[in-house]
């Protein structure tokens, strides 16, 4: 009981603070000559339709690590077109229809991790109406492990076709990187093998090494 | 509802909680933003949803209004890329004139002020539709809204001698429009 | 370029604005949203003076982020526990900066009892992706090697995040 009263009070706290958006968010943390900038860029995602959390997050993030004012905003800049490219991605793949800024954002981030554009747009088409973050995570993840990425992509729609969806697509880039790992095996082995298993792709067991959540 | 108040002082009601108070900037500004989204559309539908679709998004995103002196800048800068997505969404071949018939062109021996408004305005409205968008949104800004150009470069984002030609381009062809429909 | 009158005319046309009203679908529209959703401004207690109302939220966050013994955190249905550990033998204090504290100082502290190297601590966040890095002995900024998954921050020396992808309680296997 006390712990969730804890846990009420810091989130009555730190509320407040996620609520607030843009410049007053801003102000007293980023350097005053980058606020201009930033302020205009984060104007600028607002008129245009953009979601502008991750720009916060991202001038929020310079200012802590103490980058110099002309990174700073070239790092926000990035981040800007970052989502205006996603936006462009999320409109090819349900063209005529509202782009949600989650599903943007999502985009944006998939592009930040490296994640081809091309790929995107494949996973996008696949499933054009449910939240893009794991999928595009899960695919992130298998290109980041060297897995091919058409191949990795492949095997990701199959396990959506086959019933699978959100965090269970992260399992299933999980389950490639540990038979990739087992040894003896490439990379489209150990896709061949997860692809077989489809839709019973286990679930990774929780360990208290490293930051664990997926 | 006391519509004397500033902009800024509207702003800071809103922010207090006053969701009502909306309502005051929503009459101050919507006439303007429903003519330059017309103008700029073609089409009164499309532009009434271009418009309230700005407007609630104003209202969500009103704490990031940076300077609530430039209101009116923001609010037409919102409502000026609203616009622009919607012209993405069609052909800009496709924008129905006024709801009024188009009227057949006038015959040789008519003159412009022998026409009826109706027919003034529609023969406007083709000529303003026929420019490209960019031409046809500085025009509208500068000459339909009375906009100066640091209002402009903070509504489109470009630049004033960039805007100045725009506008200059865009006169010299809707003169030319102008002269071929009468 | 003089002003030739049909053009004058013209303006003068389009000057006239639509008898149209968009105020109340707007109005309808935005009595219907979620508070989350409704602007504000900052809330009374944040105009304390920065010190105090930030002291104020490290310390319940610390008491809310400190490992517990018998991993009693309890994440509601779209948060999950995230566990932080990292070897960093001989430092004074580890902490955890990220974008799920806005990327604010002091606010997520790991702790090392036994003064083994080894750091540790757990936090309940929101389900989701979050970009994270240690901060050793105040000043030191380290990506987490273990996270297992990385971000460029494009801030363009070549540094990374670190990347967490939070599973909410309810899909925990």
């Amino acid at each position: 009981m006390t712990r969730l009263l804890v846990l009420v009070l810091a989130f009555a706290v730190g509320g407040p603070l996620a609520a607030q958006r843009g410049s007053s968010r801003l102000a007293g943390r980023v350097p005053a000559a980058a606020l201009p900038a930033i302020d205009s860029m984060i104007a600028a995602a607002v008129a245009e339709g953009l979601p502008t959390e991750p720009l916060v997050q991202k001038a929020l993030e310079g200012s802590a690590k103490g980058i110099p004012t002309d990174r700073l905003v070239n790092g926000v800049r990035r981040g800007l077109l970052q989502l205006r490219q996603a936006r462009i991605l999320v409109g090819r793949a349900v063209p005529g229809q509202p782009q949600p800024e989650g599903h943007v954002a999502a985009v944006a981030a998939a592009l930040a991790r490296g994640l081809p554009p091309s790929i995107v747009e494949r996973l996008l088409t696949a499933a054009p109406n449910e939240a893009p973050a794991p999928v595009l995570h899960a695919a992130a993840d298998l290109v980041a492990h060297r897995f091919d990425a058409d191949a990795a992509t492949d095997l990701l729609v199959e396990a959506h076709n086959k019933g699978l969806r959100g965090v269970r697509l992260l399992d299933v880039a999980a389950a490639a990187d540990h038979e990739l790992q087992r040894g003896g095996r490439t990379p489209s082995d150990a896709l061949a093998r997860v692809r077989a298993m489809l839709p019973d792709v286990p679930a990774p067991a929780v360990t208290r090494r490293g930051p664990t959540g997926s | 509802m006391n519509d004397g108040l500033a902009d800024v002082e509207v702003i800071a009601r809103v922010l207090g909680g006053d969701g009502e108070a909306f309502g005051i900037l929503i009459r101050r500004y919507e006439p303007g933003l429903l003519r330059f989204a017309t103008r700029m559309l073609g089409n009164s539908d499309a532009a009434e949803d271009a418009v309230a679709e700005s407007l609630v998004r104003a209202y969500r995103h009103l704490a990031q209004c940076r300077d609530p002196a430039r209101l009116r800048s923001w609010l037409y800068r919102i409502t000026g890329n609203r616009c622009r997505s919607h012209l993405a969404r069609r052909h800009v071949n496709d924008i129905p004139l006024s709801e009024a018939p188009t009227p057949a062109l006038a015959a040789a021996s008519d003159s412009w002020v022998e026409l009826e408004r109706g027919e003034q305005v529609a023969l406007v409205e083709r000529a303003l539709a026929a420019l490209p968008a960019e031409k046809r949104e500085a025009f509208v800004l500068k000459h339909v809204e009375g906009m100066s150009y640091e209002e402009m470069a903070a509504v489109t984002g470009a630049r004033i001698p960039t805007l100045k030609m725009r506008v200059h381009r865009a006169r010299e062809a809707l003169l030319v429009a102008l002269e071929a429909l009468v | 370029m003089s002003d030739d009158p049909r053009l004058i005319a013209a303006i003068e046309l389009l000057k006239t604005p639509p008898p149209v009203s968009v105020a109340e679908r707007v109005m309808e529209e935005i009595r219907r949203l979620p508070h989350t959703e409704r602007p504000t401004r900052r809330t009374p207690w944040l105009t304390w003076p920065r010190g105090v109302a930030l002291a104020l939220a490290a310390g319940l966050a610390a008491i809310l982020l400190l490992p517990s013994g018998n991993n009693s955190l309890t994440p509601g249905a779209a948060e999950g526990i995230a566990q932080f550990v990292g070897h960093f033998p001989g430092a004074r204090s580890v902490e955890v900066v990220g974008s799920f504290n806005n990327w604010s100082r002091g606010m997520l502290h790991l702790r090392d009892d036994n003064h083994d190297g080894i750091w540790h601590g757990d936090a309940v966040l929101p389900a989701g992706q979050h970009e994270y890095m240690f901060v050793v002995d105040g000043d030191r900024w380290v990506t987490d090697p273990l996270a297992g998954r990385f971000v460029q921050d494009g801030f363009g020396a070549g540094q990374e995040n670190s990347l967490l992808i939070v599973r909410p309680a309810a899909a925990q296997p």
